[in-house]
């Protein structure tokens, strides 16, 4: 439960992005393995950008929970990825 | 517990920043890092934390090396210099993530208790450095790495830092580095000196003077 809680915190300065860009894709009606791509290249992307810029320090935050910065950006992978796919389901329908 | 930190090598493109480095900390002592602006004491405490991966590290606890970053045993906490809670964080869900009991503090800084339902962004750098420190030193550890935690800190709460960090040394190791020196021998069991990317263990006060300068130390 306490992860999940840490992993919300994480998580909930990417959603409004993120969900802007499912919308796009589900407008586009793209298909599930590219949107998951799509998905893939933008987690790496705020990997780097939060490793080359000052964002990097709230990592320690996360690392002092016993959190590592790999598994915090997987997760977030995972459970975006999953978040995606439904929506564009439901675009589907 | 016993934390021995030995063979560290870190280089910053052709420039040396660490070689030669030894340093024992043992539970029940306050062991601090001493030595001028620059010269490596943060990433010396980060390379053990596992912030920083150098070229070559030596990681023992209880005689028992440790090959993966410390913090991914859970047995460590560090205060680095920058403030780490993220902004969007409400003070009291801080203290809960850590497992800090909010009551506990407020009896100890009353004037903070009308912060409860802020987030950490709304206070003042000073005071949001108290409330980070105090989560530190307060959170379940076998380690607590404090990098300055008197900075910014108003003078009335150095002595309840100080008074903390008695307290908690009894069941931690207490690993410390400040550039207010003064602050930092009185709360010293053990002081490493850091200098030419070394580290020197420092026997006799008297030792600092050869290496700082009066006004450093006074």
């Amino acid at each position: 439960m306490k992860h999940l809680l840490i992993f919300f915190h994480f998580y909930k300065t990417y959603i409004a992005w993120s969900f802007i860009i499912t919308i796009l894709l589900g407008f586009v009606d793209s298909h599930y393995i590219p949107a998951v791509l799509t998905k893939l290249f933008l987690t790496v992307f705020a990997w780097y950008i939060t490793n080359e810029t000052s964002n990097k320090h709230r990592l320690t935050f996360y690392k002092n929970l016993g959190i590592s910065t790999y598994t915090l950006f997987f997760s977030m992978f995972v459970v975006d990825s999953v978040l995606t796919i439904l929506i564009i389901f439901l675009f589907k329908i | 517990m016993v934390l021995e930190v030995d063979n560290i090598e870190l280089n910053f493109k052709n420039k040396r920043i660490l070689s030669g480095i030894y340093l024992r900390a043992e539970t029940g002592k306050v062991t601090s890092i001493l030595g001028s602006n620059g010269c490596g004491k943060s990433s010396l405490l980060n390379i053990i934390f596992g912030n920083l991966k150098p070229k070559y590290k030596l990681v023992r606890v209880d005689g028992k090396a440790v090959l993966k970053p410390l913090y991914k045993t859970g047995i460590i906490k560090y205060l680095p210099q920058y403030h780490f809670i993220p902004n969007g964080i409400s003070i009291k869900t801080a203290f809960k993530l850590f497992g800090v009991d909010w009551k506990a503090f407020v009896k100890t800084f009353g004037a903070f208790e009308r912060y409860a339902s802020y987030k950490v962004n709304k206070l003042s750098g000073g005071e949001r450095r108290v409330i980070e420190t105090y989560i530190i030193l307060k959170s379940k550890s076998n380690i607590t790495i404090l990098d300055e935690p008197f900075s910014h800190i108003a003078p009335l709460y150095i002595e309840t830092i100080k008074t903390l960090i008695e307290e908690e040394k009894k069941q931690k190791i207490i690993l410390i580095s400040d550039h207010l020196y003064k602050h930092i021998i009185e709360s010293s069991d053990s002081i490493y000196l850091l200098k030419n990317a070394s580290t020197k263990a420092i026997k006799d006060l008297k030792e600092l003077k050869d290496y700082l300068s009066e006004g450093q130390l006074y």
